[in-house]
């Protein structure tokens, strides 16, 4: 054995062990940069999505992040692409060695929100946009001017006004039309936003970091109730109001029936994991995904829990509601539906991809965007696939 | 039950889960957490840790010797490597003994870099990755999402002063390993090595999150507190060359009559007080009690009883 310098060696050894650690992360599935991918919005036969952004390989074990976001219409009928918007990324782009990159792609995690004419979408680069689906022309602005912070939640239109929270811990109230602040100032909480608001009359829910739930008067801005109410976990969720009750999943495990009015603690239930969907009200009934892969039919008024559905993996795509039934995609990509009435299960489809985004759904048709970046039109009854749509 | 599972179990959610009740025990600061896992990491690997170091400094220590091979054996490689291998087990010096502790630690330091990684989830896409981490503790549920500020720091993106840390103290910790060599290609090799690895971890430092960049500095700042304890400062501060005393000079004469004498040979050795004044090759090397240094023959020495009973000698 020649070994000309001990020194050399060691330097060696640690290059190698640097590059073995650097393929690790590359292989683990540790993203260093946002994707996104939102579920779709149908308004007028037309469906609103912003698609994920994918990462191509970097080497190094690094990707190299797409940077560039975009809002796509599609033509609900026959899946045929009618237009997009390319939301270009502020700044230099490119990762260099490190992976590392000094602009921030526009990924769009909260579904766009559509008013008349208008689709509302919030990015990650800080940004909120407003697109003109008869036009494609794009205002835009930084949600906070002097401190951009991620958007993760979608925005909410409610009458003038379009209201979206961000990363920066507050919650803004915009014009629709000129996208200038209304409130005076925006309505701060204890920590980070990742939710969307949820807009019941004129006061809005929505959920922090900080483990509380917060009621906000929407032509204000000022805080509704007396003390937010407090859980034990961050909120990611987003609320869903029914009957003068909020219900809030939390980090916590727990599902959380707030009364509307006052900010009072009706009832919780424990899951097994995280709730990250918005749960489903129907008939008295909340039914509510959770990371444990189970969905949890729970009374309403009581809490108690009626029923529990294990999909066997982890469902964080909301679920949406089509006349009597309920439709739930579990995150390996398969798409049920679940009877109200007899609360019976019925699988419809496998896709065979991971689903992460909301699903959406009109005229007897359900919409899945997956992380493959496909769009699937299924029949809600036959469960056969009307068309599929990669947007990249 | 595939590779990627059996990690996650034994490495990946051990790790995770201490670093999330930690964090909740050390007042929601996930810095410290970082720290503190690092310093308890660095701790159980001591045993082998020290082993390295050891070994490496051993290696080091015959440097001078090697070269000497080298020098003589220049054109027979077969017998060079013959000598260098006599070498290493007259000496009780194993090459593997610096690397092996290494691949030992190599999964640990994996885990740990991993679970920092996942941990601080900045974005969505990694918190929802992270809750198949995760223990059904409640403490668990209740800390994340963590806060990823610490001192001046955002964990999650880079950081030019702590690059500069990780670059000073990975600098600082190689320097007290290196000693002055015989040969100055090698010299030369080194001493750009000892640049080149510093500046590219410090690069790397301002392109990954500071959560890992801290994970750096910790581990740093314990390895040059243990190679300290184990041979001082070393190439750190440099120390002028010792003169050859009389005494210096009696030893090589000594060791020379001692290689010619033929195997066998009945020879009383040096008094105590002439071997306590005996100086080293070279300062803060380390002295070979197991009998690798010698030649063989000088196992073979009748010893005179020694007063105190001690075989230890000043300095070195």
């Amino acid at each position: 054995m020649n070994i000309r310098s001990n020194m050399a060696l060691k330097v060696c050894f640690a290059l190698i062990l640097l590059l073995v650690g650097l393929t690790f992360f590359g292989c683990t599935g540790i993203r260093s940069s946002p994707e996104g991918g939102t579920g779709g919005v149908i308004a007028d036969g037309t469906l609103f999505l912003c698609p994920s952004l994918k990462q191509a390989s970097g080497g190094f074990g690094c990707a190299a992040p797409q940077m560039e976001g975009k809002l796509v219409a599609v033509d609900t009928s026959n899946g045929n692409r009618l237009w997009e918007v390319s939301l270009e990324a502020s700044g230099p782009s490119g990762g260099g060695f490190g992976c590392a990159s000094s602009a921030t792609p526009v990924a769009i995690y909260g579904n766009p929100a559509v008013a008349g004419d208008l689709v509302y979408i919030a990015g990650y680069n800080g940004r909120i946009y407003a697109i003109s689906a008869s036009t494609r022309l794009s205002t835009d602005r930084y949600v906070n001017e002097t401190n951009p912070h991620p958007i993760i939640g979608g925005p909410v239109v409610a009458g003038d006004v379009v209201y979206l929270a961000s990363s920066d811990g507050k919650v803004y109230a915009l014009d629709t039309a000129s996208l200038e602040p209304v409130w005076e100032e925006p309505f701060e909480t204890g920590g980070k936003i990742w939710s969307t608001p949820a807009i019941d009359g004129d006061t809005l829910y929505i959920g922090s970091f900080d483990k509380k739930l917060y009621a906000v008067d929407t032509a204000t801005g000022k805080e509704r109730w007396e003390k937010p109410f407090e859980t034990e976990g961050a909120i990611i969720s987003t609320p869903l109001v029914y009957d003068n009750t909020v219900y809030i999943g939390s980090f916590d495990r727990h599902l959380y029936a707030v009364g509307a009015a006052g900010g009072s603690l009706k009832w919780k239930c424990i899951a097994g994991s995280w709730f990250w969907a918005e749960p489903v009200a129907y008939d008295d009934t909340i039914y509510a995904p959770c990371f444990d892969g189970k969905v949890y039919l729970l009374d309403a008024e009581t809490g108690n829990k009626i029923n529990e559905f294990d999909l066997g993996s982890p469902i964080s795509s909301s679920p949406v509601l089509v006349g009597t039934e309920i439709i739930v995609a579990s995150e390996e990509g398969k798409v049920y539906a679940l009877d109200t009435g007899s609360n019976q299960l019925r699988l419809i489809s496998e896709l065979g991809e991971m689903v992460y985004a909301p699903l959406c759904a009109s005229e007897g048709v359900v919409y899945v965007y997956t992380g493959g970046q496909n769009l699937y039109a299924l029949n809600l009854e036959s469960g056969v696939k009307l068309w599929i749509l990669t947007i990249k | 039950m595939g590779i990627g599972d059996i990690w996650n179990l034994i490495a990946m959610q051990p790790m995770i889960n201490t670093l999330i009740v930690l964090t909740h025990y050390l007042f929601s600061n996930f810095g410290l957490a970082i720290i503190v896992v690092t310093v308890i990491v660095n701790a159980a690997m001591l045993p082998l840790t020290l082993k390295q170091v050891r070994s490496s400094r051993a290696m080091q220590a015959l440097q001078p010797k090697l070269a000497e091979l080298q020098k003589k054996y220049a054109k027979d490689k077969q017998k060079l490597a013959q000598e260098q291998m006599r070498l290493y087990k007259e000496s009780g010096v194993s090459p593997a003994g610096c690397l092996l502790p290494l691949l030992v630690q190599m999964p640990v330091w994996i885990a740990l870099y991993q679970s920092i990684m996942r941990v601080l989830a900045v974005i969505p896409e990694n918190l929802l990755g992270l809750s198949k981490y995760l223990y059904s503790w409640p403490i668990v549920y209740s800390t994340l999402p963590l806060e990823n500020h610490f001192l001046w720091l955002n964990l999650a993106t880079g950081d030019m002063l702590l690059a500069i840390l990780v670059g000073g103290t990975m600098w600082v910790q190689q320097k007290m390993v290196m000693t002055p060599g015989a040969d100055p290609k090698q010299q030369q090799q080194a001493s750009m090595m000892l640049w080149l690895m510093p500046m590219m971890f410090a690069f790397l430092t301002l392109s990954f999150p500071s959560g890992l960049a801290l994970f750096w500095v910790t581990s740093n700042v314990i390895r040059i507190g243990i190679q300290y304890s184990v041979s001082g400062w070393g190439g750190l501060i440099k120390s002028a060359p010792k003169k050859e005393t009389d005494r210096d000079k009696k030893y090589k004469q000594r060791i020379a009559e001692v290689e010619k004498a033929p195997e066998g040979a009945d020879i009383v050795a040096p008094s105590v007080t002439q071997e306590e004044g005996l100086s080293h090759e070279e300062s803060g090397s380390e002295r070979q009690d197991r009998g690798g240094g010698y030649p063989k023959s000088i196992r073979a020495i009748r010893r005179k009883p020694r007063r105190g009973g001690s075989h230890r000698r000043k300095g070195g």
